[in-house]
């Protein structure tokens, strides 16, 4: 059998799995709650700031926008996400810092229980070592994909209700920036789906994936801090600044680095899990 | 031990050939090349790594040559080397810490030996793609997936071992009713009860008419209607597969197998058929009540070898040359001689029992 056909079992597997589990449903739902509201949230500030600056022109608003945008973006991307609904470039970026933690949540228990009780031994001798491997950390990409498409869709559907942008730029901006998570989540589910398969106890890894993401952001800081920029392409959200720089090569430098990032985890996991004793 | 001290433990005198059956499933010393696969220890040959052998081409299920497992400074296996003949029943067989489940797990490719090697009709177990579907495993304690369905597991193992996809529920339906599980195709795999969990492990290492299937101590822990019914459906797969199975229950490996080894500390201390390990073949042991012991009587039998008379048990042993005569026309004289000398008589049995043998040895 084709490997790659093993690989697509095992994530149609699990997709139904963490869409029906207890755990994913729930994380699911809470996902989906905490996008509502802070897409609420953000609607009730933007009707709050147009009562407080009535005054102000579309174009000097674009122009501080802009403004505040180039505080954390190139010049170039700065401009360019101007013109994006406030509050789908608010859900871009909610979406890629809550995406670690539901990953983190999701993922801890991809492989470790299958493990600690020896269930992975049912899957070892119908498939290779690798695809399973390569099937989990797809399939929890997928799961994190679906449940981030399914919280922008809502706040897509409230951006263009209270009309803050028309469908067509709601969509637009919306999809352009979901697909923009993808190779970010990508590389988290990598680490995640690698952790898990390190540790026979689940709890013991979920701890240290949130110990590992958390220092991945402390390196992030430091790195912002002390201008230490090489280290700043340790931590996967700083892809985004690649990614969503409206210049091709920029952006197709991200994405290549984002899988790149991706391929090297699972591939680095693969290959220890396929050594390993199970 | 050497396997060589192994051998020398069974001490079979020389001018004795052990069974044919026996030099089939029993390697006590390994070899370059047998003639049978065309088997030569590592690398694997090349056509091992072409197309996948047909059941008729291999003779030779599973060949195990010195292999030795390491766990940081214990070893668990100390040079196991043994030989399974293709539909044959093979039992592995010893104490707790024995090294039977390591062994096992070295079989199925769930542990990488230390050193040594192991072939799987004629690949190595970690080979996947070669054995898919021809290798079905029982692992001892390996949890289904609770949150599985029985139907959706069992078809999604089906899928993975490539069977074709519009045979794929009703192949898994059958194995679910051979084990007499038909009703559980909806149940969560979380709500089956031990018996029933054992009997899903069961019909997933069956699913797809594997040519060879591992069963790690397939009746442990069952009440006696599960685990005799479990046993009924070994003997009928008999002949269809090879069966390799490890337990702790003698009389249930005394009751399945051809073959078997006995593993202690490690280390194969015997192996051989069935009836070499139990003697069946050179000694008849008969339980006497209370009464006359007429010893001389037998001990003058023209086919006896020797005999040993166990005053407290009351149990006679009578050893004969297997070679000469069979254990049956030995049992017959034997009765014969001591009814005439009203001696009473009150078992036989042939051998002394896998289970006095593996007392013995381990």
């Amino acid at each position: 059998m084709n490997p790659f056909v093993e690989t697509r079992h095992i994530i149609q597997r699990e997709l139904r799995k963490n869409l029906r589990s207890v755990k994913g449903i729930a994380l699911a739902v809470l996902t989906l709650l905490g996008g509502s509201s802070i897409a609420l949230l953000i609607a009730k500030y933007n009707d709050f700031k147009r009562e407080e600056m009535g005054q102000i022109s579309p174009e000097e608003l674009h122009m501080l926008r802009e403004k505040a945008l180039a505080r954390l973006y190139e010049e170039d991307t700065a401009k360019w996400l101007a013109d994006a609904p406030e509050v789908l470039l608010a859900l871009l970026s909610f979406t890629v810092w809550l995406a670690p933690l539901l990953i983190a949540l999701m993922g801890f228990d991809a492989i470790s229980p299958d493990i600690q009780h020896r269930t992975v031994r049912y899957w070892t001798i119908r498939s290779r070592r690798w695809s399973y491997f390569l099937g989990k950390w797809a399939g929890l990409w997928a799961t994190v994909s679906i449940v981030t498409l399914a919280m922008d869709a809502i706040i897509w559907g409230v951006c263009v209700v209270r009309g803050e942008a028309d469908v067509a730029t709601t969509l637009s901006w919306g999809v352009r920036f979901w697909l923009t998570s993808l190779p970010l989540s990508a590389i988290w589910c990598s680490i995640a789906v690698l952790i898990s398969s390190l540790f026979r106890v689940p709890m013991v890894a979920l701890l240290v994936t949130f110990a590992t993401f958390f220092t991945l952001w402390v390196v992030y800081l430091i790195a912002n801090v002390a201008h230490l920029d090489p280290l700043l392409y340790l931590y996967p959200n700083h892809y985004d600044h690649l990614m969503l720089d409206p210049k091709a090569y920029r952006f197709g430098t991200g994405v290549l680095a984002s899988f790149g990032m991706t391929a090297l985890f699972v591939a680095g996991g693969s290959a220890l899990f396929a050594r390993r004793d199970v | 031990m050497s396997t060589e001290e192994n051998l020398a433990r069974e001490s079979k005198p020389a001018s004795q050939p052990p069974a044919p059956e026996a030099q089939a499933n029993v390697e006590s010393a390994p070899k370059p090349a047998d003639g049978l696969t065309g088997y030569s220890p590592a690398p694997l040959p090349p056509a091992a790594r072409g197309a996948k052998k047909k059941r008729k081409d291999v003779e030779i299920a599973i060949r195990v040559n010195k292999v030795v497992k390491r766990f940081g400074s214990k070893t668990a296996v100390d040079g196991v080397s043994l030989k399974v003949k293709a539909g044959s029943v093979y039992g592995l067989i010893g104490p707790n810490g024995a090294g039977k489940t390591t062994t096992f797990s070295m079989l199925a490719g769930f542990l990488k030996p230390s050193s040594g090697e192991i072939e799987v009709l004629g690949y190595a177990p970690t080979q996947v793609d070669e054995l898919r579907s021809r290798l079905g495993v029982l692992p001892q304690d390996a949890l289904l997936p609770p949150w599985d369905k029985v139907g959706e597991f069992l078809m999604h193992m089906a899928r993975l071992q490539d069977v074709p996809a519009d045979r794929v529920e009703a192949e898994c339906r059958e194995v679910l009713e051979e084990v007499d599980g038909k009703d559980w195709w909806n149940v969560r795999c979380s709500q089956l009860s031990h018996g029933m969990a054992k009997r899903v492990q069961l019909a997933q290492a069956l699913l797809g008419e594997p040519e060879i299937v591992l069963l790690d101590e397939p009746t442990a822990g069952l009440d006696p209607r599960v685990a005799y019914e479990i046993r009924q459906l070994i003997k009928r797969r008999k002949g269809r597969c090879t069966l390799i199975v490890s337990s702790h229950n003698l009389q249930e490996l005394e009751e399945v197998c051809d073959a078997a080894c006995i593993l202690d500390r490690g280390r194969v201390v015997a192996s051989g058929s069935i009836t070499e390990l139990t003697a069946s073949s050179e000694e008849v042991r008969i339980k006497l009540g209370a009464g006359p012991a007429p010893v001389a009587v037998v001990r003058e039998l023209p086919m006896v070898k020797r005999v040993e008379f166990d005053e407290e048990r009351r149990e006679l042993v009578v050893y004969f040359d297997r070679g000469q005569v069979d254990a049956e026309t030995v049992i017959g004289h034997v009765l014969w001689a001591l009814l005439q000398n009203q001696a009473r008589i009150s078992g036989v049995t042939k051998g002394k029992g896998l289970e006095q043998r593996v007392m013995e040895l381990t």
